[in-house]
C-alpha cells in the first residue's frame, strides 16, 4: 500500500515565496503562447501563399528573362544552350524550356471583319510548359492554318484600346472566331499563312505557334536555327523557394513580377515569424529555467523534513514523484491557457483580418495541438528528473 | 531451509569501528573490531558511556552513516551499500529506531508525527495511536504542536512513532533520558510488547543499564 500524500504534504513546499512562482508561471505562459501563435502564422501563412501561385499538377510554371541593365545594353542578352542546360541542372528547378522566338518578319492582319494590322512575334514553347495545349495546336510543312495560342493578357490588354482605335472589343469566343493572316518575310523568301486562335493562356504572356512552324519558317524563311532564347520557363514545385530566388538573384535573372513579389512577402514573413517561434522556444526554456531555480529554493527551504521523511523510511523516488507531481496539473493548465488564447486568436485573425477566406481555417492546425502536448510531456519530464535529482542530494 | 530463515533474520557485526576512532579503541570495547550476530527474539543490551560511540552505533546500524571500518549485514545484504530505495523499504519494513534527539517535525501535531509514519507501512490500525498515547500519558496532546510539548513527552511521541511499523530490529538510542523511572517503565513495558508480537530484537543502548530491560545479552562499547 502506497502511503498517502495529503499526510507529507503539509511538510513539503513551505514557506516559498508565492510571487517567483507565478512569475515562472506566466513566463512559461507567454513562451508557450509565442511559440504555438508562430507556429500557427507560419501554417496560414504557408496556406496562402500556396492559394497565390498559379500551380498545375502540383508545379509552378514561371519565366525567367535576364535582367538589362545599362552595362549589358545592346549586348546579345539571351539564354545560350548552356545556361539553359544550367538552370535544368539545378535541384529546385525540375524542368526548363526556352521560348524560340520568330527571326522572320511577321505581319498580322484580321482582314476586312477587323481592320487592324500590326507587326507581331510569335514564340514557340514546349507543350508541356502550356497550360491550355488543345489536340489542334500541331503543324505540319505544307498547312497554311497556324494554330496560335494566344495570352489572355493580351487580349485584355487589346480590349483597352480597341474602342480608342475605332476597333471592336472582343470575347475570347469571338476571337477564336477570327482568320488572321500571317504574312511572314525573311532573307530567303516570303509566305502568307492562315492563324486561328485555338487557345488562350494565362500562363505565358505571348503568341505562341506550334514549335514545328517556328523552326521551319526560322530556317526557310531566314536560313537560320534559333537557339538562343530571351525567354525560359521554369516547372518548379515552389515558385517561392528561397533558394531559387536566390539563384535567379545570383545570376541576374529577373522573375515574373507577380509570384516574385509574392515570393519575397512570403520570405520576409516567414523570417519574422520564424524569429518569433526562436524567440517564443528562448523564452519558454527561461520559463523552465526560473521555474527550476523556484523549485530548487522551494525544496531547499523543505530540506529537513524531506530528509527526515527519507530517514523514517519514505522511499525518495516516491517523494520525487509526489513532489513534481503537484506541477504537472499547472503545467497542463499553462499550456491549455495558451493553446486556448492561441485559438482566439487565429479565430478572429481567420474572421476578422482575412474574412473567412476558404485557403485558411478558424481551427488551430493539428501540428500546433502535437507541439502543446509535446511541451507538456516535455515540461513535465524535465521537472521530474530535476526533483528527482534535488531529492536525491537529501539521501542519508 | 531451517538455517536458511535463521539466517535471514540476522544482524551480523563484523570488525566495526567508527574511522575516527584509533585501533586501540577495539581492545577496551566489547563491540567495536569484535564479530557479533543478533537474532530475532533477542533483547541486547549496550550500556555505553558518553564518548564510546554509542549514537555513531546506532546510525551505523540504521544505515545513516557509513564512516566506519568492517562490516554491518542485515540478512547478508552489507548496510552500507544499499541503494536509497533499499534502504528505504529496510525502514519501513525491518528497522525501527528511537534517536537519542527525537527528530519530529516540529510544526506538525503529535498526532501527525505519528500518522507519517504509521501509513508508511500499517502494522496497526490509524486508533492504536489514541490508545498508545493514552497509555504513555500524552493522551491530550495528540493535537498540539510537537514543538510546543515537553522533551518528555517529545520522546514518547518518538517511542510510538517507532511501534507504528513492522520491524525484525529494533533500536533505542538513550530512549528515556528525558523520561522520569514511572514513565520510562511504562514505555519499556510497550515496546517489550510490541517487540514481542514481532519476535523483534531489541538492541537498548544506553548510559548505564536500566534494571527494567530483561537483556539476553550485556555488551560495555
Amino acid at each position: 500500500m502506497s502511503p498517502s500524500y495529503k499526510t507529507i504534504k503539509p511538510l513539503l513546499l513551505t514557506g516559498a515565496n508565492p510571487a517567483s512562482r507565478w512569475f515562472s508561471y506566466a513566463g512559461l505562459g507567454i513562451g508557450v503562447l509565442l511559440l504555438l501563435a508562430s507556429l500557427q502564422m507560419f501554417i496560414n501563412i504557408q496556406g496562402l501563399m500556396k492559394k497565390a501561385s498559379i500551380r498545375k499538377n502540383g508545379y509552378d510554371y514561371i519565366s525567367v528573362t535576364k535582367i538589362i541593365t545599362n552595362d549589358n545594353m545592346g549586348k546579345d542578352n539571351r539564354f545560350t544552350p548552356a545556361e539553359i542546360e544550367e538552370l535544368k541542372s539545378q535541384s529546385f528547378v525540375d524542368d526548363a524550356a526556352p521560348l524560340i522566338s520568330n527571326r522572320f518578319k511577321v505581319i498580322a492582319s484580321a482582314g476586312d471583319a477587323i481592320p487592324f494590322s500590326s507587326d507581331v512575334f510569335l514564340e514557340a514553347l514546349d507543350n508541356n510548359f502550356i497550360d491550355t495545349v488543345p489536340p489542334n495546336f500541331k503543324w505540319t510543312e505544307g498547312q497554311i492554318k497556324v494554330p496560335i495560342i494566344f495570352s489572355s493578357d493580351f487580349l485584355e490588354m487589346y480590349n483597352v484600346f480597341a474602342p480608342s482605335y475605332g476597333l471592336p472589343q472582343m470575347s475570347q469566343a469571338t476571337a477564336s472566331n477570327v482568320t488572321i493572316s500571317l504574312y511572314c518575310e525573311g532573307k530567303l523568301g516570303q509566305e502568307v499563312f492562315q492563324a486561328n486562335i485555338v487557345a488562350f493562356s494565362d500562363r505565358v504572356n505571348s503568341l505562341l505557334a506550334p514549335k514545328e512552324f517556328i523552326d521551319w519558317a526560322n530556317k526557310t524563311l531566314e536560313g537560320a536555327e534559333e537557339k538562343k532564347a530571351t525567354r525560359v520557363y521554369l516547372k518548379t514545385k515552389d515558385a517561392n523557394n528561397g533558394e531559387l530566388l536566390q539563384f535567379l538573384d545570383s545570376k541576374q535573372y529577373r522573375v515574373n513580377k507577380d509570384k516574385t513579389a509574392f515570393g519575397r512577402g512570403k520570405q520576409i514573413l516567414q523570417g519574422v515569424v520564424t524569429a518569433l517561434g526562436l524567440f517564443g522556444v528562448l523564452v519558454v526554456i527561461l520559463a523552465l529555467m526560473l521555474f527550476s531555480f523556484y523549485l530548487q529554493l522551494v525544496v531547499a527551504r523543505s530540506k529537513d523534513n524531506l530528509q527526515l521523511l527519507i530517514t523514517l523510511g519514505y522511499s525518495p523516488s516516491w517523494i520525487s514523484k509526489k513532489v513534481a507531481s503537484q506541477f504537472i496539473p499547472v503545467y497542463v493548465i499553462v499550456v491549455i491557457a495558451a493553446l486556448l488564447i492561441t485559438q482566439i486568436i487565429q479565430w478572429a485573425f481567420h474572421h476578422f483580418v482575412m474574412y473567412d477566406r476558404p485557403e485558411l481555417q478558424s481551427m488551430l492546425h493539428w501540428s500546433v495541438f502535437a507541439v502543446a502536448l509535446l511541451l507538456i510531456i516535455l515540461s513535465g519530464f524535465a521537472n521530474f528528473k530535476l526533483v528527482k535529482r534535488i531529492v536525491g542530494r537529501l539521501n542519508n | 531451509m531451517v538455517f536458511f530463515i535463521i539466517a535471514l533474520m540476522q544482524l551480523q557485526l563484523n570488525n566495526v569501528l567508527p574511522v575516527y576512532f584509533e585501533e586501540g579503541r577495539k581492545n577496551q570495547s566489547e563491540i567495536w573490531g569484535k564479530n557479533l550476530t543478533f537474532t530475532k527474539g533477542e533483547y541486547v543490551k549496550i550500556v555505553a558511556p558518553s564518548g564510546s560511540g554509542k549514537t555513531s552505533l546506532m546510525h551505523f546500524l540504521y544505515g545513516m552513516r557509513k564512516d566506519f571500518s568492517g562490516s554491518i549485514t542485515y540478512e547478508n545484504k552489507k548496510i552500507n551499500q544499499l541503494s536509497a530505495e533499499e534502504l528505504a523499504v529496510q525502514r519501513s519494513k525491518q528497522t525501527s529506531i528511537v534517536f537519542q534527539d527525537l527528530r519530529l517535525f516540529p510544526e506538525q501535531t503529535v498526532e501527525e508525527n505519528l500518522e507519517i509514519k504509521r501509513q508508511l507501512n500499517p502494522f496497526h490500525p490509524a486508533d492504536k495511536i489514541k490508545q498508545m498515547a493514552e497509555r504513555l500519558g500524552i493522551g491530550n496532546k495528540l493535537k498540539s504542536k510537537a514543538r510546543i510539548c515537553s522533551y518528555g513527552e517529545q520522546q514518547r511521541v518518538s517511542i510510538i512513532r517507532s511501534l507504528l511499523q513492522p520491524f525484525d530490529f529494533l533500536l533505542l538510542d538513550e530512549p528515556f533520558s528525558h523520561l522520569d523511572n514511572e514513565n520510562a517503565q511504562k514505555a519499556m513495558e510497550l515496546m517489550l510488547e510490541e517487540s514481542k508480537l514481532r519476535n523483534a530484537c531489541i538492541i537498548f543502548a544506553d548510559l548505564e543499564r536500566v534494571d527494567y530491560f530483561p537483556f539476553t545479552k550485556l555488551y560495555h562499547l
